[in-house]
C-alpha cells in the first residue's frame, strides 16, 4: 500500500475522529485493518494525544496480565480435525467389522471354506447401518436437523466406511484366495441397496433385512453345500452391475427422505 | 475485512411471525402428540409448559424440522414447512437442544461445539471465535478443553446449549435445558436466556414453572396436543391467585401463584373439554 | 521464549501464542490494543464497556489462539481480532440492554473535509467517496456497521440500538444512494 495515513490525521483519528470529513474516516479504518506500520504510528498516536485511552489501556492490559496467568489455553496440539468424514460413533462397529473379517480368514485359512468371499458383499452393512441411525450416532438427532443433513452427507460417511472395509476385504481375500473381481461389485450393490432401502425403513433396518437375507438366502446354503454360489463367480457380474444402476437412480430419487422432516409413523428410532 | 452486503440480507422481512403454527398436527409413533394447534411466537423468550405427554417436545422437535407436520401449517421465518421446502437455509437458522441431548463421550467441548458449527455450515475463517464465544456464554470457559466424559450433568447441558447458540440462530429451541442444573447455574441461564431474548424466538420447554415465571416473557401451556393458555407470566399467576381463592383447600401455602395458575387452568380446560 | 522479532507478522505472533508463548501475546497487544480501542470507542461511547469489550476479545485470543493458529483459511489475525471484538461488543450491549438503556452509539457529526486530508484512493475511489460524504449520517453509520465492521443485520440492530426492519431500509437505501453516484 502506498497511501499511508499522515501522522495529524491519526492523531486526530485516535482523540474520536471529530471533524474528519466522512469518507475519509471510512478510508483510514479500512487502511488501519490491513497495515501493520499505520497501527504502529496510531499506537503513538494514542500516547501522545489520549491520556484517557492510554489510561484504559493499561488498566486493560494489568487485568489481562492476571487474568492469562490464571485461565486455561486450548493444548496447542487440539488442532486435530474431528470426524468431518466419519461420524465420531462409528469406532466400535468399524473394529467389529474388521474382527468379522478376521474370523472368516480364521475359518477359510483353517478349514479351507470361502467364508471371506461369502461376507464381503455383506460386512460393510455393519458399518453402513450407524452412518445414518439415532441408535447408533449419539448425536444423531442434531445431525438430521443440520443444514448439512442429506444424501450428500450419508454418501461421504459411506465412503469412509468402505475405506476401512474393502482394504482389509482385499487384504483377507488375497490370503484366502478371494479375488476382489468377485466381491467388490456385490458389496457395492449391497451398500447402496441398503441406502436405498433405508430412505424406505431406515438404515438400520435396512441393513439388517439386507444382512439376514444374504445369510439364510446365500451363505447358509453355500455352507451346507460346501462350494461357492453361482451369484458370486464371474459370470453373474453383469447382473450386479445392472443392479447396482437401478438401485443408484433409485437411491437419488429419493434422496429427500435423508434431508429430514421424518414421519414418525416409518421412522424406527 | 470490507464484507459485501447482499441484497436478500436486507430485503424487508415479509412475515409477521417468526415461528406460526396453524392447526398443526404432529404425529409421535401411532399417537398424534400434536393435534391441531394454533401458536403465533415472535421475538422474545417463550416458555412452553405442559404435563407430561402434552406434545411438548413432538411440538419442538417438528420446529426443528426433524418431525414432518402431518397436518394444518407450520411457518419459520415466513417459509412454511413442507416436503418442497429447501431446508438448508432455514436450518442455518435454527438452534436446538434435544431433551436427550446425544453427544461423543471422548469429544472435548470445544470439538463438540466446533462439530456443531461445521454441521451448520458455519464459515470455517469464524468457527473457532464463535465456538469459544459460546463457549463463554455458558459459562463453560474453565472445561472448555475436557472431554465431555468428565462433565457433570449440569455442564453437559450447558455444552448442549453452547452448541445450540454457536450460530447465533434465529430461533433457538431448548427442550428441558434446565435438567440437572443447580440453582445457582439456572439462574446463569435465566440471565442468558432473557439475553438472547433481546434479538432471538426463544422457545423452552420446561416442566419448571418458576423457570417460565422468572425468565421468560411470554408463557405457552398445552395440553393434549393443544394450546391451552399464551400470555405473559403475570397472567399465569393472576391465574392462580383467582383459583387460590375460589378453590382454597388444596393450594398448599409453599406452591406459586404460578404454579397454582398453571393447574387451575389445566383443570378448567380439561373440565371444559369433557363436558 | 525470548524477545519477538518486530519484523515478525501478527499470524506469526498468534501462532506463538498457541504454544503459550506469553511474550508474544505481550506483543500482540502492545500492536493492536491501542487500533482497537479506538476503534472500539467509535462505537460505543461508555469506556467501562470498552475496556471489558478488550478484554473479553484478548481473553478469547489466547485462549482459542490454536484454534485460530489451525484455521488459517483467508482472513488476517488483525481481521480476525476485529471479529471477535466486534461480536463481543454486540453481546455486551444485549446483555446492557436487558438491563437498561443501551449507550448512545457515537454518532459523528458531518463534516466538511479537511484540506489536509488527503483521500486514500486505493480504499474508496473519488466518487465513492463523495457519496460516502452526501450520505446522511443515519444511513452511513449502518452501512459502516454492516460493511466495514462485517455484522450482521441482527448484530447492527443492537449495535445501533434499532429496530432490525429500520436496519434493513436504512441498508437499502444507502446502497440505492451510493449506485446512484456510481452510475
Amino acid at each position: 500500500m502506498t497511501d499511508h495515513v499522515s501522522m495529524a490525521l491519526l492523531e486526530r483519528y485516535a482523540t474520536g475522529g471529530q471533524g474528519i470529513a466522512a469518507d475519509t474516516l471510512w478510508a483510514v479504518e479500512a487502511h488501519l485493518e490491513g497495515c501493520a506500520p499505520c497501527r504502529e504510528r496510531l499506537g503513538e498516536a494514542v500516547v501522545r494525544r489520549s491520556p484517557e485511552a492510554t489510561a484504559l489501556l493499561a488498566a486493560v492490559r494489568a487485568k489481562l496480565a492476571t487474568e492469562v496467568a490464571s485461565s486455561p489455553q486450548m493444548p496447542a496440539q487440539a488442532t486435530r480435525r474431528v470426524g468431518r468424514w466419519v461420524p465420531p460413533g462409528i469406532w466400535p462397529r468399524l473394529a467389529m467389522t474388521i474382527v468379522v473379517i478376521a474370523a472368516a480368514l480364521v475359518l477359510d485359512l483353517l478349514g479351507g471354506g470361502q467364508f471371506v468371499l461369502l461376507v464381503a458383499p455383506v460386512v460393510p452393512l455393519l458399518g453402513v447401518a450407524a452412518v445414518w441411525s439415532a441408535g447408533l450416532d449419539p448425536a444423531h438427532e442434531l445431525v438430521v436437523a443440520s443444514p448439512r443433513a442429506g444424501l450428500f452427507m450419508v454418501l461421504r460417511r459411506t465412503l469412509a466406511v468402505l475405506l476401512v472395509v474393502i482394504p482389509a476385504l482385499t487384504v483377507a481375500g488375497a490370503l484366502a484366495g478371494a479375488s476382489p473381481a468377485r466381491w467388490l461389485l456385490p458389496c457395492l450393490v449391497f451398500t447402496a441397496g441398503a441406502l436405498a432401502l433405508g430412505e424406505l425403513i431406515g438404515l438400520r433396518w435396512a441393513a439388517s433385512a439386507l444382512a439376514l437375507v444374504w445369510t439364510a438366502g446365500v451363505i447358509a446354503p453355500s455352507v451346507l453345500a460346501a462350494r461357492a454360489p453361482l451369484i458370486l463367480e464371474p459370470v453373474s457380474l453383469p447382473y450386479w452391475a445392472g443392479l447396482l444402476a437401478v438401485i443408484a437412480v433409485a437411491l437419488v430419487l429419493r434422496r429427500d427422505a435423508y434431508t429430514g422432516l421424518r414421519s414418525e409413523t416409518w421412522s424406527v428410532r | 475485512m470490507v464484507r459485501a452486503v447482499s441484497t436478500a440480507e436486507t430485503a424487508a422481512t415479509a412475515y409477521a411471525w417468526t415461528i406460526h403454527a396453524d392447526g398443526l398436527r404432529v404425529r409421535a409413533g401411532r399417537r398424534m402428540a400434536v393435534d391441531g394447534l394454533d401458536l403465533a411466537m415472535d421475538t422474545g423468550v417463550h416458555g412452553l409448559l405442559g404435563p407430561n405427554g402434552a406434545g411438548k417436545t413432538t411440538l419442538v422437535r417438528s420446529i426443528a424440522t426433524v418431525l414432518r407436520p402431518a397436518g394444518g401449517t407450520l411457518t419459520l421465518l415466513g417459509e412454511k414447512v413442507n416436503g418442497r421446502l429447501d431446508l438448508r437455509g432455514l436450518r442455518r437458522q435454527v438452534g436446538y437442544l434435544p431433551q436427550e441431548f446425544g453427544y461423543y463421550r471422548r469429544f472435548t467441548v470445544r470439538e463438540f461445539v466446533e462439530y456443531i458449527a461445521w454441521l451448520k455450515d458455519m464459515p470455517a475463517a469464524e468457527t473457532p471465535g464463535a465456538v469459544q464465544r459460546a463457549i463463554d456464554r455458558v459459562g463453560l470457559t474453565d472445561r472448555a478443553d475436557d472431554r465431555m466424559k468428565t462433565l457433570s450433568g449440569g455442564m453437559v447441558r450447558r455444552a448442549g446449549i453452547a452448541q445450540a447458540i454457536v450460530n447465533d440462530p434465529r430461533i433457538l429451541l431448548l427442550d428441558e435445558p434446565t435438567a440437572g442444573l443447580d440453582p445457582d447455574q439456572r439462574l446463569q441461564l435465566r440471565a442468558l436466556l432473557r439475553e438472547l431474548g433481546t434479538d432471538t424466538c426463544v422457545l423452552v420447554s420446561t416442566h419448571l414453572v418458576e423457570d417460565v415465571a422468572a425468565a421468560c416473557t411470554d408463557v405457552l401451556l398445552i395440553d393434549a396436543g393443544r394450546l391451552v393458555f399464551q400470555g405473559v407470566p403475570a397472567d399465569l399467576a393472576a391465574a392462580g391467585d383467582s383459583a387460590g381463592t375460589s378453590a382454597g383447600t388444596s393450594a398448599g401455602t409453599s406452591d406459586s401463584a404460578a404454579e397454582r395458575g398453571y393447574s387451575a387452568i389445566l383443570r378448567r380446560h380439561r373440565r371444559e373439554r369433557e363436558s | 521464549m525470548g524477545a519477538v522479532p518486530s519484523t515478525m507478522d501478527e499470524e506469526y505472533l498468534v501462532r506463538r501464542i498457541a504454544l503459550g508463548d506469553r511474550v508474544a501475546f505481550d506483543e500482540l497487544y502492545r500492536r493492536t490494543s491501542p487500533w482497537l480501542l479506538v476503534r472500539l470507542r467509535r462505537r460505543c461511547a461508555d469506556d467501562e464497556l470498552v475496556a471489558e469489550v478488550m478484554q473479553e476479545t484478548y481473553l478469547a485470543v489466547w485462549r482459542a489462539a490454536g484454534a485460530f493458529a489451525g484455521a488459517s483459511v483467508g482472513g488476517t489475525a488483525v481481521g480476525w481480532v476485529w471479529t471477535i471484538a466486534a461480536r463481543r461488543l454486540v453481546d455486551a450491549l444485549r446483555r446492557r440492554a436487558r438491563e437498561a438503556q443501551p449507550p448512545p452509539a457515537v454518532l459523528n457529526a458531518p463534516a466538511a473535509p479537511a484540506a489536509e486530508d488527503q483521500v486514500l484512493d486505493a480504499q474508496v475511489g473519488d466518487a465513492v467517496g463523495a457519496a460516502l460524504r452526501r450520505l446522511s449520517p443515519e444511513l452511513r453509520q449502518v452501512l459502516q456497521a454492516m460493511v466495514l465492521d462485517g455484522l450482521t443485520v441482527r448484530e447492527t440492530a443492537v449495535l445501533l440500538g434499532l429496530p432490525e426492519g429500520t436496519v434493513k431500509t436504512r441498508a437499502r437505501r444507502a446502497r440505492i444512494a451510493l449506485r446512484e453516484a456510481l452510475s
